[in-house]
């Protein structure tokens, strides 16, 4: 997670929405679904903020209304101190969508290509990020077929890439996670902690918790399209009733003793188990093992780290 | 600067895009030839050989092209709203109005390339078909096959060129394929010109009907007008109901002479109506080339001025209509 401090500065906010609502109409203007229900909420400049909730609960639509792709029905939102769909915001923002949609007919080279393009970014550069992207997301070997004959999962990863080409302050990440493999998860995770030790703030949506919670600095949770929780993840997370103690496998009289002690002090037994290595990490190192005896990949190729602009490695950045 | 720039990368893409489907290409050459192909095949027309190739030219010029147009303009605003492409790119520093005139930019592009090969392989057409030759060695009907083989080669001649390129350079086959189609139909036409119509090598002389040139750039304007009008439905409607829509229009306009103009000067509803709908007959001049008469110029430029202003007032009314769509 990213430092505390760039979360608790007293910098304007990044995104301020008061009393958000959206209420999706039929062919004949009448009320059909209320997505959107009096949202109010900030995220601070620096922060990983996630919005959580089962599906249908508000989120790709909070995300859509912040980047002016749809219109809100009452309320107000401001995405860096201006209304969403201010065109010169947008060139502080990337955006990943839930599905990624690209172009299938151009290869990855050429969709990158394509946005950095948009964003004005000279030849050089532009070829340059396209680069260091595609080995980010190990699609290098890929770059000449189309994306539409691409797996979810690669089609995700370039929808990921394009999102940061402009080197972006806020990224808004819908889903992200969803269709990749765990290896794809643990890189978007690693990436949006290494995004935010840059400072730059990310919003993204998911309901799969393990991964908001390896990742995110404050989460909202939707329901209906409102909010019934809110706060830093720790905040909510954490059992101020219970200690938890991890130390060496320890002999048995000691551990006789310990619990002794702890029997005395508590006035109940604590339970005392060997702990587990969780899957992902078990699932990467084989998969680490593998693609180290392996030959060319037909899909997702072995990533590189960090694309060395993402990461601050290089000077002359931005758009 | 950066707009100009903006719209010339969306447009190209738009482009793109549109002759990297199939489809595109399957409609140009096809046309291609047809409009071959019709002088070769044709028999007992009663001495209007060169009639009737012009005219087949000129009705597949516009009947695909129709199809192209169409096509493009869906694609590239329907399917992209509802696949999510057009939301990736809106939430760049990209305006919506720009957005949506660059498309049309795109789309425009194709419609022109597209009508480019058609008025060259209609212009050749019309050479190939039976006319009476006289010259010193005395006189006969002859049919130019020569030209007529040539031209009706240059399809296939730029599939497999294109089928060889994909081969040995993986360059997608369809956008390579039309992109030399777009070649080989000038490299017909250029080649036919060192040749007198019984084959016989000649000085450069093209021997064909510049006449038809500016009843092919009133198509080129009428499909850009269907273009711009389908591009303006297709914000709100998917694919199909806007080609239906589209076709509406298109009946609509060829008959509003007969249905409202003659009602126009006594009904207001009547010359409201004509007034809105394009004419389409203002751009279907074929018969005006009979019996050796010309399209003016001056004609031309006032037909431009037409539908100028008709794809002004679609793309006005669809870049509104775009301006307020939901990217759900």
């Amino acid at each position: 997670m990213s430092a505390p401090s760039a979360v608790e500065s007293a910098a304007p906010a990044v995104v301020e929405i008061r009393g958000l609502t959206k209420i999706f109409r039929d062919f004949w203007r009448r009320p059909k679904v209320r997505a959107v229900d009096g949202l109010d909420l900030e995220v601070r400049p620096g922060e990983i903020f996630g919005l959580l909730g089962p599906n249908g609960s508000g989120k790709t639509t909070t995300l859509k209304i912040m980047l002016g792709l749809l219109f809100p029905s009452g309320g107000e939102v401001r995405v860096f101190g201006r209304p969403p769909h201010d065109i010169a915001t947008k060139r502080r923002i990337g955006y990943l969508p839930e599905e990624s949609a690209l172009y299938g007919y151009l290869t990855p080279r050429e969709t990158l290509d394509f946005y950095g393009r948009l964003f004005a970014l000279p030849a050089a550069p532009r070829r340059e990020r396209a680069g260091q992207l595609l080995r980010m997301v190990g699609l290098a070997h890929a770059a000449e077929r189309p994306v539409g004959e691409f797996s979810k999962g690669m089609s995700r990863r370039i929808g990921l890439a394009q999102a940061l080409i402009n080197d972006p302050e806020l990224v808004v990440l819908d889903e992200p996670t969803a269709g990749l493999d765990p290896i794809g998860c643990r890189q978007i995770k690693d990436l949006m902690l290494a995004l935010a030790r840059r400072g730059k703030t990310i919003v993204l949506s998911s309901h799969l918790l393990a991964d908001v919670e390896d990742v995110c600095d404050r989460i909202v949770i939707l329901y209906n399209g409102r909010i019934r929780a809110q706060g830093g993840v720790t905040d909510l997370l954490e059992k101020k009733d219970l200690t938890r103690i991890t130390v060496p496998a320890v002999p048995a009289e000691t551990l006789r003793a310990v619990i002794g002690m702890l029997r005395e002090s508590t006035g109940r037994a604590p339970e005392v188990e060997h702990p587990t290595m969780d899957l992902e990490h078990f699932f990467l190192q084989v998969v680490e093992e593998a693609h180290r005896s392996s030959q060319a990949p037909s899909g997702v190729g072995r990533a590189d780290g960090t694309a060395r602009y993402l990461d601050g490695r290089e000077a002359g950045r931005g758009n | 600067m950066l707009r100009i720039r903006q719209v010339l990368v969306l447009a190209g893409l738009t482009a793109l895009e549109a002759l990297r489907q199939p489809i595109c290409l399957l409609l140009t050459g096809t046309c291609v030839l047809l409009t071959a192909l019709a002088p070769m095949l044709v028999m007992h027309v009663f001495g209007e050989e060169g009639k009737l190739a012009r005219d087949s030219g000129l009705a597949f010029h516009f009947v695909f092209g129709m199809f192209v147009a169409g096509h493009a303009a869906c694609a590239c605003v329907a399917r992209e709203i509802r696949c999510g492409t057009t939301a990736t790119v809106l939430s760049k520093p990209v305006g919506r109005t720009l957005f949506f005139a660059s498309k049309f930019a795109g789309v425009a592009a194709v419609v022109l390339a597209f009508s480019a090969c058609a008025t060259l392989a209609t212009l050749l057409s019309e050479r190939v078909a039976e006319k009476l030759h006289t010259g010193p060695e005395g006189w006969g009907y002859v049919t130019d096959w020569r030209a007529g083989w040539l031209l009706a080669a240059a399809p296939f001649a730029a599939a497999a060129a294109a089928g060889a390129i994909n081969w040995a350079l993986r360059r997608p086959f369809e956008s390579t394929a039309f992109l030399l189609l777009l070649c080989a139909v000038p490299a017909a036409f250029f080649i036919c010109g060192f040749f007198d119509r019984l084959g016989r090598p000649a000085p450069l002389d093209f021997r064909v009907d510049w006449r038809i040139l500016p009843a092919a750039a009133l198509i080129a304007m009428a499909l850009l007008v269907l273009a711009a009008a389908a591009m303006a439905v297709a914000t709100r409607l998917p694919t199909v109901p806007t080609l239906t829509v589209v076709a509406g229009l298109f009946l609509a306009g060829l008959v509003s002479d007969h249905f409202l103009g003659r009602r126009a000067a006594a009904s207001p509803a009547a010359l409201f109506l004509y007034r809105l709908i394009p004419n389409w007959q203002n751009f279907w001049l074929c018969d005006a080339l009979t019996g050796g008469g010309a399209i003016a110029w001056s004609y031309v430029a006032q037909a431009g001025l037409y539908a100028a202003a008709c794809v002004t007032a679609f793309l006005g009314l669809g870049a509104l209509s775009f301006a307020h769509v939901e990217m759900k």
